[in-house]
């Protein structure tokens, strides 16, 4: 990532946070962070045609409670389910 | 019975103690009776930022070991007659501390006063936790910057987990120009992420320098500062007032800019 010399510090500012909260709330490691995150991904993967690239696993609070989020979008269901 | 209120943050420097002390005399100006409750056991300082240190004689240490009367040890200020402060002790550490205790102390206190603010220490650990044990509610400081905001979200989620679910967020060393500029993190964005209701922001003003220096409270050296009129707000919006955000723009081409309400 390249931070500009100049423009908006605070864009960055927040950007960066964001990341570092998906960590510190996941209260997991980063390496156990990725791993949860690709079990996710596998047990969609099963279900549904998705683009394993394009995932987002957020954690975030919302009103007094902190809720993962999985955002996937599916190109198609799977016709054998395995 | 009074609130119970700890002033918290994680990250040490970002103004606990301060607002701790000068939201004490706007609350106490507004006509209740306030006590500002020194947490930092082994690190006082909220007797020197109100300037009472020479009148310190016992401490909550002194209390919880049964030494002195919880009225023995509380010091009312010298400017405002329904402000009183309860010390820590410097020779104690934090492990001497016994939370039930403190709790009790706070509990029997609750029941004379209509506010007790805890400054809580710095840190996650038993000072912080000892400081969070009385509280029903909680302020959250944090000045805008990423160590300051990480910080405060691993301490919202710890009282989370401990029922406190009344929490408010200050945004202290707030400068209004920098933000616009887009040089400095936006209040509306720290409240985005950290998911709290944000209930004020008090602006960098060095009138808070000058009163630390001289061990006075904004609200009588400084009456008339803008940072003065951003606690009284805040007092206002603790006692349930629906007070406007301050909005700070500057007029014309002088250096000082006035500042304004929100639309």
């Amino acid at each position: 990532m390249s931070i500009p010399r100049i423009g908006s510090t605070s864009l960055i500012a927040e950007e960066r946070l964001k990341v570092i909260l998906v960590q510190d709330r996941s209260m997991l490691p980063p390496t156990k962070f990725g791993h949860m995150k690709e079990d996710v991904i596998d047990t969609i993967g099963n279900y549904f045609e998705i683009n394993k690239a394009n995932i987002l696993l957020i954690i975030q609070r919302e009103s007094k409670k902190t809720v993962l989020d999985t955002i996937a979008s599916i190109l198609s269901v799977k016709r054998k389910i395995r | 019975m009074g609130r119970t209120i700890v002033v918290t943050a994680g990250k040490g420097g970002v103004g606990k103690t301060t607002i701790t002390a000068n939201l004490g005399a706007s609350l106490s100006k507004l006509g209740n009776k306030v006590v500002v409750v020194d947490m930092d056991i082994g690190l006082r300082n909220l007797d020197v930022v109100m300037g009472l240190e020479n009148r310190v004689v016992y401490n909550i240490m002194d209390i919880s070991d049964g030494k002195c009367k919880i009225n023995q040890a509380l010091v009312r200020d010298k400017h405002f007659p329904g402000l009183f402060l309860l010390p820590a002790s410097q020779i104690h550490t934090k492990d001497d501390i016994n939370i039930d205790k403190i709790v009790d102390i706070i509990s029997t206190i609750e029941n004379s006063f209509d506010y007790v603010l805890l400054d809580s220490p710095a840190g996650i650990e038993k000072g912080f936790e000892s400081a969070a044990a009385p509280a029903k509610e909680a302020l959250i400081i944090v000045t805008p910057d990423v160590s300051a905001v990480r910080d405060a979200d691993r301490v919202i989620g710890i009282l989370e987990n401990r029922g406190i679910l009344a929490i408010a967020l200050i945004v202290n060393r707030y400068d209004y120009g920098l933000v616009r500029r887009k040089k400095m993190l936006n209040a509306d964005s720290i409240v985005d992420i950290l998911g709290l209701d944000l209930i004020g922001m008090i602006p960098e003003d060095k009138m808070i320098i000058e009163s630390n220096n001289r061990g006075e409270l904004l609200a009588n050296y400084a009456n008339g500062s803008i940072a003065n009129k951003a606690f009284e707000n805040i007092s206002r919006r603790i006692e349930g007032e629906d007070i406007p955000f301050l909005n700070f723009k500057p007029q014309g081409k002088g250096f000082f800019g006035l500042f304004r309400r929100e639309e």
